[in-house]
């Protein structure tokens, strides 16, 4: 009686239809009631795992994995050759699709991977009779390949551009998949062989992006332009639905059975012992029957949402840090909300810096020596005015990791020695440099400053006005330069049009090399080295690291790329984001926002009996 | 008695009216302060901590960034009138123009060439056409004025366009044409005067429709470049409810009421005072 109150007057007709399906409804159940067998009865129901992301993949094709949440599904979907341990910190890698790392030549050019036996795609309509045949080798050279091919309008081929004997011809020759690559080889239906051009160590850390994921040749052709939305993969999970709010992951019956194992994924009791993640050791992943990730970009939405309870997993909103966090070093969670959360605060694997446009004589090179030298005093003047202590406050609630130089924390070379103190400004240094170099508000240039029209990023900008004010620099000198869409401002940056610009690079794999290349004169744009820096002492030692496997020495030699690029004041840097990660306490799992990404989806298991437990009885 | 003293006598009996000019008074009194540089200057300045509460020092509170949302909200007044002012004469002026030449050339090629554009432009949902021509100039300073001048001047323009016709065969227009003075000398000396109690109420008009069009572009991203507003404000405002701050929400929204109420008020009060009807009441 209170629903009908609540809808207001009914008509009688409008009772009538609802009391007419009501009772249909109920017939159609009866007999499903009924003939319902006593296994069904006695089937445990469906674990479900509910996630939340900040924004959409526009596509389920492992070409187009270019962004954070499409790499997430990509790697749910489909298989990689590698991945990263679970549990594991500092990040390590381990095999996936592959059956153990890599076999690498002396020379370093030569790698050989095996694929494990028994893999197969999902059971689908593009396979004969519906059926998914195993996985080859050759799936592998042909998800590669598709990179490269103009058709397929890929984002990743950039990993490997270069870098693999003949498939940048390959490329060049019309991208015919009939024509073998001879850097890219299948021997066998499980052996795999990569030649390189020059050494790349970082090889191994491209092949567990989503880019790397093996997609089935058949599948491709079978659907053509709907295969972004017809995943055909041989991940731990298929696809149920997928639209822009929402996609439902469902367990991938046939998936490979691997016992999962504490130790091999890097288990340390100490730091994650609460997490019940005991229960794991001697269960197959993936652990849940279903994941429903939603989509929402709306931070007030997305939280109200976790609050009631909808989702299972949060990156919490900056606005709503006050709200969670009991203390903020270490970021503590507030009692109410550790009733029924876990929290981790990680920080994130990049960094975000602020760039001079070298290129722009006004504040970059300038063929005057003299007019570069004053260039390069107002760049360190700029730098040494950047408050970050207040940026990390304001922005990321201060429990952001400030540093200087272009190596992160997250990066296994990042010295800590060195960094451990916060970087302070020097407003007397500043202004020193500038009334030293001749710079007065009449001659100082005026600074356009590049974002896009959002509201944190306008703020970003008066903040960075408020400090320049703060050393003479006249207001109606620092100019916002607005784009109303990110690719408006990346193609402006790209065309070396914006003379400050930031940018929040997130790195592809957990080393230095991957923050480096960023200040590599070659890269310069439209390439990834959008501040168009070129030093040629570091040019050198660029080439010098990059065919150089992990060591004390080529750490070193990053270490002084670093100090280069720091001494020249190429760039306002940095600040690495720390992201607070939520989820319900009722599940044993360690989300993971960085490299090991969406490969924790298939660890997620409901909070219960162990696996030995389970085996005993 | 006297045209003008008439409708002074209709505006000074409407109390509402009269509250609505006072407010409106108000507001461009401290427009002025802003323009000569007594009033909200430091409205960029991030001297203060970051949202606190309104005190001695900052009036109405601080924002994210420590700024005095007092500060920026004078500021802001500046922008409206900025924007309310260029907008509203040059759409009057061109909304005049076009439709004064649609009715004195009335069923001609000029006319259907006017009334074809109006109703091309009229057709086009009004904020998404604004939205469209903001986000097609964007980076120039002037695209929002554009974008709202290039759509305002349709209702000036079919006003006046009625209006002229109905003049133009009135006596002393043909008197005019009998002595054949020019056809732009009789529509500039005899029509368009004759136009001007439209002309001053759609100015009002579109002076308010400016300040709300140029807040809801300014909140989308889509309007002031540099400087602030009170779209800004509130578009800053929206991160800073769900963390429980409302000062940018609350100080930002009362001005723009009580600008918007003060025009509306003195707006009606106008029409009324030039209405035939009332005058005969």
């Amino acid at each position: 009686m209170t629903c009908w109150g609540k809808l207001g007057p009914v008509t009688p007709l409008i009772k009538s239809l609802l009391l007419l399906c009501l009772s249909i409804a109920s017939m159609a159940m009866l007999p499903g009631c009924n003939n319902r067998s006593e296994s069904e009865e006695a089937a445990p129901p469906a674990t479900v795992y509910r996630h939340s992301m900040d924004g959409a993949p526009s596509s389920l094709d492992p070409a187009q994995a270019s962004s954070i949440y499409a790499n997430f599904l990509a790697v749910n979907l489909y298989d990689t050759l590698y991945r990263y341990k679970y549990l594991a910190r500092p990040y390590e890698l381990e095999p996936n699709l592959a059956d153990g790392l890599p076999e690498v030549s002396a020379d370093g050019l030569i790698y050989t991977m095996h694929l494990k036996p028994g893999v197969h795609f999902i059971d689908d309509p593009a396979f004969p009779e519906g059926r998914g045949r195993a996985v080859r080798a050759e799936d592998f050279v042909y998800s590669i390949k598709r990179q490269f091919d103009p058709a397929t309008r890929a984002q990743g081929a950039w990993l490997w551009q270069g870098r693999i004997v003949g498939l940048d011809e390959w490329k060049e020759n019309g991208s015919d998949y009939q024509q073998e690559v001879p850097g890219l080889k299948a021997l066998d239906d499980r052996t795999l062989q990569i030649q390189l051009v020059s050494p790349f160590p970082q090889l191994t850390h491209t092949l567990t992006q989503g880019f790397s994921a093996v997609v089935p040749r058949e599948a491709v052709d079978h659907y053509g332009q709907e295969f972004a939305i017809h995943p055909v993969g041989s991940g731990p999970y298929r696809l149920q639905t997928f639209n822009s709010a929402s996609a439902v992951l469902v367990r991938n019956s046939r998936f490979r059975q691997e016992p999962f194992s504490l130790s091999a994924e890097g288990f340390d009791a100490v730091s994650q012992g609460h997490l019940g993640l005991e229960q794991l050791e001697g269960k197959a992943p993936p652990l849940m029957d279903r994941i429903e990730i939603e989509f929402v970009a709306e931070d007030a939405a997305r939280w109200n949402s976790f609050i009631a309870g909808e989702l299972d997993f949060i990156k919490v909103p900056v606005s709503q840090f006050d709200q969670v966090l009991e203390n903020r070093d270490p970021p503590d969670l507030n009692a109410t909300l550790a009733e029924n959360y876990h929290l981790i605060a990680n920080l994130e694997s990049g960094f975000v810096h602020t760039d001079f446009n070298m290129d722009d004589p006004r504040i970059g090179y300038h063929p005057d020596p003299d007019r570069n030298t004053r260039n390069h005093a107002l760049r360190c003047a700029i730098i040494e005015a950047f408050d970050w202590r207040k940026r990390n406050e304001i922005f990321y609630y201060g429990i952001g990791y400030v540093f200087d130089g272009i190596i992160p924390p997250a990066a296994p070379e990042f010295d800590l020695q060195k960094h451990h103190v916060p970087v302070a400004r020097d407003l007397e240094k500043a202004r020193n440099l500038l009334s030293d170099h001749g710079w007065n508000a009449e001659n100082l240039p005026v600074i356009e400053y590049g974002f896009t029209s959002s509201v944190t990023e306008r703020q970003m900008f008066e903040q960075l006005r408020s400090f320049l004010g703060e050393i003479g620099y006249p207001q109606e000198k620092v100019k916002p330069l607005t784009f109303a869409t990110y690719g408006d401002y990346a193609r402006a940056y790209l065309n070396r049009e914006v003379m400050l610009m930031t940018i929040g690079w997130t790195m592809d794999y957990p080393d230095a090399e991957n923050t480096v290349q960023l200040f590599y004169g070659p890269n310069a744009s439209p390439g990834s080295n959008t501040a168009n820096y070129n030093n040629s002492r570091f040019n050198q030692l660029y080439r010098e690291s990059s065919g150089m496997q992990p060591s004390a020495g080529r750490t070193a030699i990053y270490r002084e790329m670093n100090q280069i690029v720091i001494d020249d004041c190429a760039t306002i840097s940095g600040v690495s984001r720390r992201l607070i990660l939520l989820w319900n306490r009722d599940l044993a799992a360690l989300p993971d926002r960085s490299f090991v990404g969406g490969f924790f989806f298939r660890f997620v298991a409901p909070r219960g009996q162990s696996g030995a437990a389970q085996a005993a009885e | 008695m006297t045209s003008d003293s008439r409708i002074w006598r209709q505006l000074k009996k409407n109390r509402a009216g009269l509250a609505g000019l006072l407010i409106v008074a108000v507001f461009f009194l401290l427009a002025a302060g802003v323009w000569t540089g007594i009033l909200g200057q430091d409205w960029s300045d991030a001297g203060g901590g970051r949202w606190e509460p309104p005190g001695k020092e900052f009036w109405f509170g601080t924002n994210l960034l420590g700024q005095d949302i007092f500060q920026r909200s004078i500021y802001s007044v500046r922008t409206a009138f900025e924007v309310g002012m260029v907008v509203s004469i040059f759409s009057t002026v061109l909304g005049a123009v076009l439709g004064s030449l649609a009715g004195w050339y009335s069923d001609s090629w000029i006319d259907h060439a006017i009334l074809w554009l109006k109703g091309v432009l009229d057709s086009i949902p009004f904020y998404l056409f604004v939205a469209a021509v903001a986000y097609a100039l964007q980076g120039q300073d002037w695209a929002m004025h554009i974008a709202m001048i290039a759509t305002f001047w349709t209702t000036t323009g079919r006003l006046v366009r009625a209006e002229v016709m109905k003049i133009k065969s009135r006596e002393f227009v043909l008197s005019a044409r009998a002595i054949g003075l020019p056809d732009l000398l009789i529509l500039s000396r005899h029509v368009l005067p004759n136009t001007l109690h439209i002309l001053l109420i759609q100015t009002t008009i579109a002076f308010v429709a400016a300040i709300k069009t140029e807040v809801i572009l300014s909140f989308l991203g889509l309007g002031v470049h540099d400087g602030v507003s009170w779209g800004l404000m509130l578009a800053e405002s929206t991160q800073e409810v769900l963390a429980g701050h409302f000062s940018n929400f609350l100080a930002a929204s009362l001005m723009l009421f009580a600008l918007l109420m003060g025009f509306n008020l003195f707006s009606d009060a106008l029409q009324d005072a030039y209405d035939p009807k009332q005058a005969a009441i």
